[in-house]
């Protein structure tokens, strides 16, 4: 198992800073969407799409020393309970969104 | 080479990837994207294989994101890291020997030019630090005294991180490296200032921790080589693999090097002021009034 960046989307729907999203060198890898994020919250939610994660943290130094968020983790991916993946990825008016699926299906291949 | 190049035959689509789709689709060909937007819509960079955390990797997805025109534009690439990531993009790539990038982007322009006339085709040469100051300075600097009308992007690494850390024009001097084990003798050469000898309208160095900036950068560049003359652009892209730098502090010591050697700097000549100000509405360098005289 390796680590991917994980994002808690309770901390990241509180702001709008979408730092993350612009710092990330890979692309479209951490994806936003209007529609997460905590129960009520005025903003949408930044999600990791763990297939093209490599863990390089630099997203993790942006979130604690330039937005000083504390959102983003390094987790072990079958740690993480529910992952997005670019396959499941749907582009729509209000962002990307992304079915969640179990990282249980991992260690089953 | 254009919008209409990338969409599909009527009843293809089904059998093309789901990124290929997703790119027609919600790409940002025929539409306007900026930074601000990332995350939500598919960008033209595709999976690469760079190494985890390089800061070149974050400034190509920034310049690719910052193109004005995507669908109309041609990059050129040679040897070295940057070409892996600009060749799995969704746009035009030519791959010149290593050296003649500038050589190879001249006729290509020349070239565009007789063929679409007046249509902006902008063609840009993103290489590294070996490939433009070191094997095609010659090309390089000769491009720029013959006012070739294109953009030359360097991805300034100070190393010749391909292949195992050797010393290039552009290492600090002094620097002990794994294939330089006494250390550089001499200084870093002086592009930018060789740049607006040799004649650039529009030359920048910029370091990718500011994503607006390098935006705002890459446009400007872009734009200005349309119409008025060359445009330099020379991005401090650190190698975290050869420099030893963990991947979480690649965008702090960017920071370090901003402040200490790196500086943001642009140069613009009145020209380049005067074609943007009024051809693409930039504020900034309008002529300003002239000051009411004090009696």
């Amino acid at each position: 198992m390796y680590l991917v960046a994980d994002i808690d989307q309770d901390i990241c729907s509180g702001t709008s800073c979408k730092l993350c999203t612009q710092y990330c060198p890979e692309a479209n890898t951490i994806q936003y969407d209007e529609g997460l994020g905590a129960e009520g919250s005025k903003y949408g939610s930044a999600y990791v799409s763990v297939d093209r994660c490599k863990g390089c943290a630099i997203c993790v130094w942006v979130c604690d020393t330039m937005a000083k968020h504390h959102a983003i983790k390094l987790e072990m991916i079958d740690k993480i309970p529910e992952i997005a993946t670019t396959l499941g990825m749907q582009y729509t008016a209000t962002g990307v969104v992304a079915e969640r699926i179990k990282s249980e299906v991992l260690s089953e291949g | 080479m254009s919008l209409e190049y990338v969409k599909f035959t009527p009843g293809f689509a089904k059998f093309m990837p789901k990124e290929y789709r997703d790119m027609v689709d919600h790409g940002p060909f025929g539409r306007k994207t900026t930074v601000a937007q990332t995350g939500q819509f598919k960008e033209i960079l595709e999976e690469h294989p760079m190494c985890a955390g390089c800061a070149m990797t974050l400034f190509i997805r920034l310049a690719f994101i910052a193109l004005p025109n995507p669908e109309d534009t041609v990059m050129v690439g040679t040897a070295g890291c940057g070409r892996l990531a600009i060749s799995q993009a969704a746009i035009q790539f030519v791959y010149g020997n290593y050296g003649d990038t500038n050589a190879v982007a001249s006729g290509l322009t020349r070239g565009l030019k007789l063929r679409f006339g007046d249509k902006p085709k902008d063609v840009v040469v993103m290489a590294g630090d070996g490939g433009l100051a070191d094997i095609g300075f010659g090309n390089t600097l000769h491009s720029w005294f013959r006012k070739e009308k294109f953009t030359t992007v360097m991805l300034d690494n100070e190393i010749y991180g391909n292949t195992g850390g050797q010393e290039s024009g552009m290492t600090n001097k002094g620097q002990v490296l794994k294939m330089a084990p006494l250390g550089k003798k001499f200084e870093k050469m002086d592009m930018l200032g060789m740049a607006k000898v040799a004649g650039c309208a529009y030359v920048a160095s910029v370091i990718p921790n500011n994503p607006k900036r390098v935006e705002s950068v890459i446009k400007k560049a872009v734009l200005v080589a349309r119409e008025v003359g060359p445009t330099y652009i020379q991005a401090y892209t650190s190698c975290n693999i050869e420099y030893g730098i963990p991947t979480e502090q690649v965008m702090q010591d960017a920071k370090d090097v901003e402040k200490e050697r790196y500086a943001f700097s642009e140069y613009i000549t009145d020209d380049a002021k005067e074609y943007l100000a009024t051809q693409h509405g930039y504020k900034q360098y309008l002529p300003k009034p002239a000051p009411a005289s004090v009696s």
